[in-house]
């Protein structure tokens, strides 16, 4: 089992240093090494200030989505929940796009702090609704709430986007999401919240698996079913915004990575083990994605999610199809 | 003057905009039913991607260097069709070869994994094109109703002609398969068989509807919940209920999206999440409150 860690870790080594040195212009091993040793040429600061940067967003946010889904999909028992049913890709576009259109803000700070204010908002919109429900064990109005959430945020978010042409120019790189030319600053918000999520992974562990049962055996064993549900939507919350702070609205990496991390790792290990791999399994993605996002359409970018679908969804296929079913 | 405006304008508009309401209602109502998940609707699972995907390729194929179309625009309605038709069927070939072919998860995930695939498709093919040709692709993702014909309504009436009878034989099994699949077998029903018969029936009315007014979201998974939530039982009661709120849905969302913003006018597929989202969570909270 710690062969798979080792593995996962090797590959996400091998793509950062592959991220680094591949895109549309190709350096050598020796002018990315002097780089990162601060060279002052200006391909070393180029690579030290677009390249390096890049990377690391890309790899903070992967995990973090991929943890946040995974942790969606544990508590909720459905396969399809992700952090944007939550609500936090739209509320973050909504936020950002009335701070444009409203506000007049614009300097990359602002956006990717309203993406904050705005994921954190919505996602207690979602809460608040799910709620006023009672406390029941059954899972699936939240998840009904929060795409109903999510699609009353988007379609307000269109509307003001049709009535104003400048707006959806200035904001269409940042609301397809991505990992270049984003504010530095918000790298600190995954750098705490990725840590931080780990250790509460760690400590909710136990109660996770035991909610793989249904509800009322879970009760049964001594499991605070409600409490330990908030729990972990709250966190899946918080590391979905850091994510969206940091990158943009990302879609179906939150989705597709604890899938593949269910096949590729032992399902007699406990949550936290799966917690790890899939935590990898985003960075490695999210970050293969984007060396493969600056080649494709060359001069251009890809989108983001555009190219996550292309790289994840054959190989979630390869997966479904080779290995035995893994349950939830 | 005003006579004919009506006729050959508004009313084929109206009309087409419940039918296909109702179509995508009840298109998603069966899917949730088959796949025993709420979210699993053809919206999310590739369905109305496949169409797009058709769209966007036919776009494609058939313009010249003016972008100016090589064929008649009537034939865009058949793309989508085909693309998703061609997406169900692959994700259906997939789902059979699988070597658990009657769990509904695996069916689940091909089709998000081939839904997403689609998507990604558009998008790259919609950044590789001229500019034009996105524009006209995005006003079809968005979905609306606004050149509405009376062969567009012919299309989708006549999918709907066809499934209400289907519907109401089905409407039995539709019952059963929501038991877990041993209990639903004890009941004498063909679990799998019945499943493959509702999924299909669920992509054409889906193919029909998305090939007239485009890809319009949200009712499809709403509109049957919706039901629920206000009718309660399943039964024909409620397939009645949810067609006639996706009706209502798409209606409203075009009306308002010609009139709000006169003489501007907006997709109706950008407001249907608009008008119905409040309607649902409003009806989901008020139905919990009478419970407690």
């Amino acid at each position: 089992m710690i062969r798979t860690l080792i593995f996962l870790v090797l590959a996400l080594t091998l793509s950062c240093v592959a991220s680094l040195h591949l895109g549309l212009r190709v350096y050598a091993p020796e002018t990315v090494w002097s780089a990162l040793n601060g060279g002052a040429s200006t391909e070393e600061i180029i690579i030290r200030t677009l390249r390096v940067p890049r990377t690391i967003i890309g790899a903070l946010t992967g995990a973090a989505l991929a943890i946040s889904g995974l942790l969606m999909q544990s508590v909720t028992r459905n396969p399809l929940a992700e952090p944007g049913l939550l609500g936090i890709n739209a509320g973050a576009a909504f936020a950002v796009t009335v701070g444009l259109t409203v506000f007049a803000l614009s300097s990359p700070l602002a956006i990717g702090a309203l993406a904050v204010i705005g994921a954190l908002i919505a996602t207690a919109l979602v809460f608040g609704f799910g709620l006023t429900l009672g406390p029941s064990g059954n899972t699936g109005p939240i998840l009904l709430i929060g795409v109903t959430i999510a699609a009353l945020l988007a379609s307000l978010t269109q509307v003001m986007l049709l009535l104003d042409e400048t707006a959806l120019e200035t904001l269409l790189f940042w609301l397809s999401g991505g990992f270049a030319d984003r504010p530095l600053i918000m790298i600190w918000g995954g750098a705490i919240a990725l840590p931080v999520a780990l250790i509460a992974c760690a400590s909710m562990a136990s109660g996770i698996d035991a909610l793989r049962l249904d509800d009322q055996s879970a009760q049964g064993i001594g499991v605070g079913v409600t409490r330990i549900r908030l729990a972990a939507l709250t966190l899946a919350a918080l590391l979905a915004a850091a994510a969206v702070a940091m990158a943009g609205p990302v879609v179906f990496l939150g989705l597709i990575a604890p899938h593949i991390a269910r096949r590729i790792s032992d399902g007699s290990r406990g949550f936290f083990h799966l917690a790890l791999i899939t935590m990898l399994c985003g960075a490695v993605l999210a970050v293969l994605a984007d060396i493969l996002a600056r080649l494709i359409v060359a001069p251009g970018e890809a989108p983001i999610s555009a190219v996550l679908a292309l790289v994840g969804a054959p190989f979630l296929m390869y997966l479904l199809r080779s290995r035995r079913a893994v349950a939830l | 003057m005003d006579g004919v405006i009506v006729w050959t304008l508004r009313l084929p508009r109206v009309v087409l905009a419940v039918l296909a309401g109702m179509a995508l209602a009840l298109a998603g109502a069966l899917m949730q039913r088959a796949l025993r998940n709420p979210l699993a609707v053809p919206s999310i699972l590739g369905v109305s991607d496949g169409a797009a995907l058709g769209v966007v390729t036919f776009l494609w194929l058939f313009s010249n260097e003016s972008n100016a179309l090589t064929v008649s625009v009537h034939w865009l309605p058949v793309a989508a069709i085909l693309g998703a038709c061609g997406l169900a069927a692959l994700i259906a070939i997939l789902a059979l070869q699988d070597p658990r072919p009657n769990d509904p998860l695996r069916l689940i995930l091909y089709g998000v994994a081939m839904s997403a695939l689609a998507k990604a498709a558009v998008t790259l093919m919609m950044i590789i094109g001229p500019v034009y040709r996105a524009g006209q692709a995005l006003r079809w993702l968005t979905g609306s109703v606004n050149a509405a014909h009376w062969s567009d309504v012919a299309v989708v009436g006549g999918g709907l002609f066809i499934a209400v009878p289907v519907l109401i034989m089905a409407r039995l099994p539709l019952n059963q398969i929501t038991l877990d699949a041993a209990s639903a077998q004890s009941t004498g029903l063909a679990v799998n068989r019945s499943r493959v018969a509702l999924l299909i029936l669920s992509v054409l009315l889906t193919a029909l509807a998305v090939s007239q007014v485009g890809a319009i979201g949200f009712v499809g998974l709403i509109a049957p919940q919706a039901a629920r939530l206000y009718y309660g039982q399943f039964t024909l009661g409620y397939l009645v209920v949810t067609a006639l709120i996706g009706g209502l849905l798409v209606l409203t969302a075009d009306t308002v999206a010609r009139m709000i913003l006169y003489p501007l006018e907006l997709p109706a597929g950008a407001l249907t999440a608009l008008l119905g989202a409040p309607l649902f969570l409003t009806l989901l909270t008020r139905r919990q409150n009478v419970q407690s």
